[in-house]
């Protein structure tokens, strides 16, 4: 039986930088990028849930404490306000550092009475791991999410920017090795596209 | 009966996606009409129409809009389009944007037209990048061509349209909550009217906000371009029900998908339009996930319609029809139910948050095989405890499917409590 899905521990809560430690990672493009966002609010704060997009990106798919404290610095916020609207969020990655691909597998609903209890313990089995964990070679992290809004396709899962679905074990046999062979961050791609419909065709620049 | 396609006539046209496409299928006839009126009048045909919102709540999209001050004086007026889409069950707004995202362009710059808005944000929920791609390829050649921007269409009309993306939250789809999520903050509800202002006087920034749903900014363009009497003539034969809906069927059905229907449709006919039930039909949650759910003959009895369905007991909601066949054990998936609604609890008022705990915990026991007597009795006292007493709707969504299972299905409960298994001997494994 599940246990409540977690949605980013309680307890092993990164820790912001000191001040004196603060480095900045931001790209000249994420700068630019969060500069063009700026000027869709009439207020500086809305930026923030972008802005932690971007950070998602640059940090490589994780929000460390350095990441928030950088999402801070640039907009000019405290870091706990950034730390809190962070953990709220289930799909920034504020918890624990993932692997490269996330697999999430929903449970919801039509999902659950379309087979998803067992396509998710299949998926436990074949990669060796719980919800919230990642595989020892750091390709994969398992988790189980609410209704991903494509009930039409249940059983369903959701792999960086892609819905897959309705998926069964061969479906997901293939699936699995192919994403194994995809050397980026389907993470940081999910990130990325996030960030780049924000903005409009002249304010992009990939 | 047959489907009535209106949004989704043109949805499997890939050329509809772009502005030529769309423009070739008449696209676009309803803003020009608009911005040749008066703004009341675009108002008048609103209402003359009958639509009512599309989000869950059913609320007379026309007194919204006809809310915002005349005389603008506050330095902004918004357009909000809820697309957060979030509801276990409905997948409609993701097709609408994703294939029919000019109907929605158009219908925000039409609405905001009529309320002096010169800015829009459509707030799309975080895991919707294909639905967000497609609309910001449309936002884009709308600017291009000069649909959107300054003096669109050379009416002296100002209309900006921004995306916005959630991070994973149902909570942000409430629509107070959607305006803190926006302006930076933990996606919480705000206090609303009669305690506080409407979003239509104080909305984001505390300014003049219109927010509908996607597929009620998706009806707009055909209101103006074909009248707001004419749209009023479907669905016709319900009390107050006007138009189309799109319905989302899911679950034991052999085509699942989006059906757009006139009200005054019957439901076995939606379930005849995807395809027909797998197996024997057991029951149906015909609206989303939060209405609740009711049984085969209650089914056969109802007519898609938002009194209409009342009268059966449950609601048209956001059009989120799961339906399930004979194999389901109903109080596995109310258990579900109920753990959807305490993770996505925001937290913030306290009998929401310790509600829909309680209401999960006892479900889990029983479903454990571990229920004690009276633990039905239990959870119909928790759920009236939460019913209108949570701080936004996410409670009262709790508590509707609980009760409405425990009353369609008292003797699968009864049965589950007493001897510690499912009355439904079935290999359909639903717990984890
Ligand atoms: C918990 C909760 C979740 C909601 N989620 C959505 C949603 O995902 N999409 C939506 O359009 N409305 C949602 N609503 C309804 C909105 O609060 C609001 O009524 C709607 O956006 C108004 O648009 P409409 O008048 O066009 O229906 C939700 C309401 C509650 C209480
Ligand atoms: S229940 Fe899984 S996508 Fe809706």
């Amino acid at each position: 039986m599940s246990e409540l899905i977690q949605i980013g521990g309680m307890n092993e809560r990164p820790k912001p930088p000191r001040p004196e430690d603060l480095s900045l990672r931001f790209s000249d493009r994420a700068i630019r990028e969060l500069e063009a966002l700026e000027t869709h609010y009439p207020e500086r704060k809305a930026c923030i849930l972008p802005a932690l997009w971007i950070a998602q990106r640059e940090y490589g798919g994780y929000l460390s404490g350095e990441a928030l404290a950088e999402v801070a610095f640039r907009l000019d916020r405290s870091y706990a306000e950034i730390e809190g609207v962070a953990t709220f969020y289930s799909m920034y990655n504020t918890a624990h550092p993932v692997g490269r691909h996330m697999i999430e597998v929903c449970t919801c609903l039509t999902c659950q009475i379309c087979g998803a209890y067992p396509i998710a313990e299949y998926l436990k089995e074949k990669l060796g791991v719980g919800f919230g964990e990642t595989t020892s070679d750091g390709v994969f992290t398992l988790h189980e999410v609410e209704c991903l809004d494509a009930c039409d396709r249940a059983p369903l899962i959701q792999v960086g920017d892609e819905y897959y679905g309705p998926v069964d074990k061969a479906y997901l046999d293939n699936l699995l090795d192919r994403l194994r062979s995809e050397a980026a961050s389907s993470v940081v791609k999910l990130a990325d596209e996030i960030v780049q419909v924000h903005l409009r065709e002249t304010e992009r620049d990939r | 009966m047959a489907e009535t396609k209106l949004l989704l006539e043109h949805a499997h046209d890939p050329s509809y996606r772009t502005l030529d496409g769309y423009l070739a299928k008449g696209g676009y006839a309803g803003l020009k009409r608009a911005l040749g009126m008066d703004r009341q009048a675009v108002i008048d045909q609103v209402k003359a129409s009958g639509l009512r919102g599309r989000g869950g709540a059913g609320f007379p999209t026309w007194i919204k809009w006809n809310g915002i001050e005349k005389d603008k004086h506050a330095p902004h007026h918004f357009m909000l389009c809820n697309a957060d889409e979030g509801e276990p069950g409905t997948f409609k707004d993701k097709q609408l944007m994703e294939e029919t995202p000019f109907l929605v362009i158009e219908g925000m710059t039409i609405g905001g037209y009529a309320t002096q808005a010169d800015t829009g944000y459509v707030y799309i929920r975080g895991e919707f990048v294909d639905a967000a791609r497609a609309m910001r390829k449309a936002i884009d050649e709308a600017y291009a061509a000069g649909y959107l921007g300054k003096n669109i269409l050379g009416s002296g009309y100002d209309f900006d349209l921004h995306i916005h993306m959630g991070a994973g939250s149902y909570e942000c789809g409430e629509e107070s909550a959607l305006m803190s999520s926006l302006m930076g903050e933990r996606g919480m509800p705000r206090l609303k009217f009669p305690h506080a202002p409407l979003p239509t006087v104080a909305g984001l920034w505390d300014l003049p906000t219109v927010i509908n749903n996607v597929e009620t900014y998706a009806v707009a363009p055909f209101i103006l371009e074909r009248g707001g009497e004419w749209y009023s003539t479907l669905g016709a034969s319900t009390k107050n029900s006007r138009g189309t809906k799109v319905f989302s069927v899911s679950g034991h059905v052999n085509k699942p998908g989006n059906y757009e229907i006139d009200f005054g449709t019957t439901l076995l006919d939606l379930f005849a339009l995807a395809g027909g039930v797998k197996g024997t039909l057991k029951a149906c949650v015909p609206g989303g996930s939060s209405v609740p759910m009711i049984d085969a003959d209650a089914c056969s009895k109802a007519v898609i319609g938002y009194e209409e369905m009342a009268e059966v007991g449950s609601m048209v909601g956001s059009g989120g029809c799961i339906v399930l066949n004979d194999q389901v054990c109903i109080v596995k998936f109310i258990w579900r139910t109920a753990l959807f609604y305490a993770n996505e609890s925001c937290g913030k008022c306290t009998p929401c948050r310790e509600g829909t705990r309680w209401l999960l915990q006892i479900l889990e026991r029983i479903v454990k095989g571990n229920g004690q007597p009276g633990d039905k009795e239990l959870l119909l006292e928790i759920c009236s405890q939460i019913d209108g007493r949570s701080f936004c709707g996410l409670g009262d969504a709790a508590a509707w499917p609980v009760v409405g299972a425990i009353k369609a299905f008292p003797q699968e409960f009864d049965y589950y409590i007493a001897n510690g298994r499912s009355m439904v001997e079935s290999d359909l494994v639903l717990v984890g």
